[in-house]
């Protein structure tokens, strides 16, 4: 990952201690864009069952909405436009689940047949991005960042926002799935959909909000990656999107607080390594790191019955 | 308003119908598990529904509270017709129901397996959640607290805080006995609710029926322990071959030699009743 920020190290530690923090604050950086994320894929799974493989290009998406209210239509603030571009994204989740997946869901029992479904509609966002944007890298509209120290740390102001954005919506997911009635009934629905709807949950209303929340993530997080990146690419989206199965696996499949831990572990194990090695290979660090982790534990480190 | 109980058979006095339905068929692949089953619950009463195993009482009891589509036939709740509604809005019109085999929410605690069935609750929209955040807030603690009374009363009390998957097989009937009249039913369904319990707890969730009962709740038991049956029930119904064969009292049931051939006989041999 190409970040904005920069390391230093104060005291003169050496080099191999610079690069190090420095690979941290990059790890950190990463961590807090696949935490939003894995969230977001994670709640949906919960709700529906299958892996929704056309979340990478809800990422991507939501970034492009967000890039073309800061820079094309409105010129707006880029975290204006990343707020609204993120629910823009999560008002077209629900309309993509409503008239594409859910029919096919309702009419083939079979996860495999809707898996293939969510990778068409993967194919369609792409292309449809490529069409819209091109393949040419586009760039956010925004002021230069300053540099802030964080002991060993330097950080860009856009860095610690992107932070503070994860560490906010871990917060609020928190809270909605622990405190509100809507979180409840998620997690009732994701635990034995026929038993809370049996308990009296509207179930087909609990999916759609979820998808919204889910596709707002997606956006959330597409936007973010673009702003730590610098950058935003059509396939942006699609290559980030194993990292983020990869955050999930080892964290639980459908466990929001496992895909919390495995984000954060990911996060700082690519980064960390790519100081090290190769940064080519910090794919294959974190499914190494899938790999170990399903050997040892196979449900993934924070599994348990009935999720989140 | 239908009103229903002697015709012939049952003591009863003449009641409304809480809950009635007529004509219901449902097959599998060209069987039939209801063929024309039409009964009315007389409301404010313990009812049972009997039946030899196959008689098609679980396939009804899922057709009535939404769990399962009839093929034919029509399902009423008071006078509303709710026929193959789905499962959530049967229970928002205050029909609620248990299982066979205890199903529980394992991944939620024992107290939020109760706060999710609480009914009208301002929470459940999203945009409350930010415009309306003291009504969410004073509906989630009044729900909080009705739910403590309710494990209190189910003797759930102290294993609040525990994951539902971890209750014992009777807890988990408690559990899901508690869950229901949470939602403040006027209807209750109970699949087999002694199933599988020791002696102890069939007297004390028999104890808990009757409190419902008093309560003004109707309740509609399948129910194969007749000792039971004898003791709580007001009016029984006997299912055979997905039909209604008979209704009424107990006692005047065992006179009927139909029901003696289809069902009675074969449970007296069998030893469950004394």
């Amino acid at each position: 990952m190409v970040l904005l920020a920069f390391a230093s190290v104060e005291g003169g530690q050496g080099q191999g201690m610079q690069l190090f923090w420095l690979s941290v604050g990059f790890g950190l950086v990463t961590a807090s864009v696949l935490a939003i994320s894995a969230v977001g894929l994670s709640l949906q799974f919960g709700i529906t069952n299958y892996i929704n493989f056309a979340y990478g290009d809800f990422m991507a998406l939501g970034a492009y909405f967000s890039y073309a209210l800061n820079n094309e239509l409105l010129h707006l603030d880029i975290w204006v436009a990343t707020v609204i571009g993120s629910l823009g994204m999560g008002a077209l989740a629900v309309l993509l689940n409503h008239f594409v997946l859910a029919p096919f869901a309702r009419r083939f029992h079979k996860t495999f047949y809707v898996l293939i479904v969510t990778f068409g509609l993967s194919l369609v966002l792409l292309n449809l991005e490529y069409s819209i944007w091109g393949a040419d890298v586009r760039f956010f509209n925004m002021s230069l960042d300053r540099a802030h120290h964080f002991g060993p740390v330097l950080l860009t102001t856009s860095q610690i926002i992107v932070m503070g954005i994860a560490v906010v919506t871990m917060l609020a997911v928190h809270t909605l799935l622990k405190v509100t009635r809507l979180g409840k009934s998620m997690r009732a629905m994701s635990d034995n959909t026929s038993l809370a709807m049996t308990s009296g949950i509207d179930t087909k209303r609990i999916t759609t909000i979820t998808w919204f929340i889910s596709g707002s993530l997606a956006g959330l997080s597409g936007s973010v990656l673009g702003i730590t990146e610098g950058n935003l690419t059509p396939a942006a989206g699609e290559l980030f999107l194993f990292v983020i199965f990869a955050s999930v696996i080892v964290g639980g499949v459908g466990s929001i607080y496992g895909a919390m831990a495995g984000a954060l572990l990911i996060g700082l194990a690519t980064e960390v390594s790519a100081a090290y090695i190769n940064p080519a290979y910090k794919l294959d660090i974190a499914f190494v790191i899938l790999i170990v982790t399903l050997l040892v534990r196979p449900s993934g480190l924070f599994a348990r019955p009935g999720r989140a | 308003m239908t009103s229903v109980g002697p015709t012939g058979t049952t003591g009863t006095a003449p009641r409304e119908a809480a809950l009635r339905c007529e004509g219901i068929t449902k097959a599998f692949q060209g069987v039939h598990a209801v063929n024309g089953a039409g009964f009315a619950v007389p409301r404010g009463l313990v009812t049972a529904l009997i039946g030899p195993n196959g008689a098609g009482k679980t396939t009804l009891v899922n057709i009535l509270s939404g769990s399962m589509t009839c093929d034919r036939g029509q399902e009423l709740i008071g006078s509303t017709d709710v026929t193959n509604w789905p499962s959530h809005r049967i229970a928002r019109m205050g029909l609620m129901r248990t299982f066979q085999l205890s199903r529980e929410l394992g991944g939620l605690t024992v107290l939020e397996n109760l706060l999710v069935a609480a009914r009208d609750q301002a929470g459940e929209a999203l945009w409350n959640i930010f415009l309306r955040p003291g009504l969410v807030r004073r509906q989630e603690r009044d729900n909080i607290e009705r739910a403590l009374d309710l494990l209190e009363t189910y003797g759930l009390y102290r294993l609040r805080d525990s994951r539902a998957s971890d209750l014992s097989g009777g807890q988990k009937k408690l559990l899901e006995i508690s869950r229901a009249v949470m939602a403040s039913p006027s209807i209750l369904l109970l699949d087999e609710p002694m199933a599988g319990v020791n002696p102890a707890l069939i007297e004390r969730i028999g104890g808990y029926i009757l409190d419902l009962k008093r309560n003004g709740v109707t309740v509609l038991m399948i129910e194969h322990n007749l000792n039971v049956v004898e003791k709580i029930c007001d009016h029984v119904i006997v299912l055979a071959e997905g039909r209604t064969l008979a209704e009424g009292r107990l006692s005047d049931l065992r006179q009927n030699e139909q029901v003696v051939r289809a069902y009675l006989g074969e449970v007296i041999d069998a030893g469950t009743v004394r």
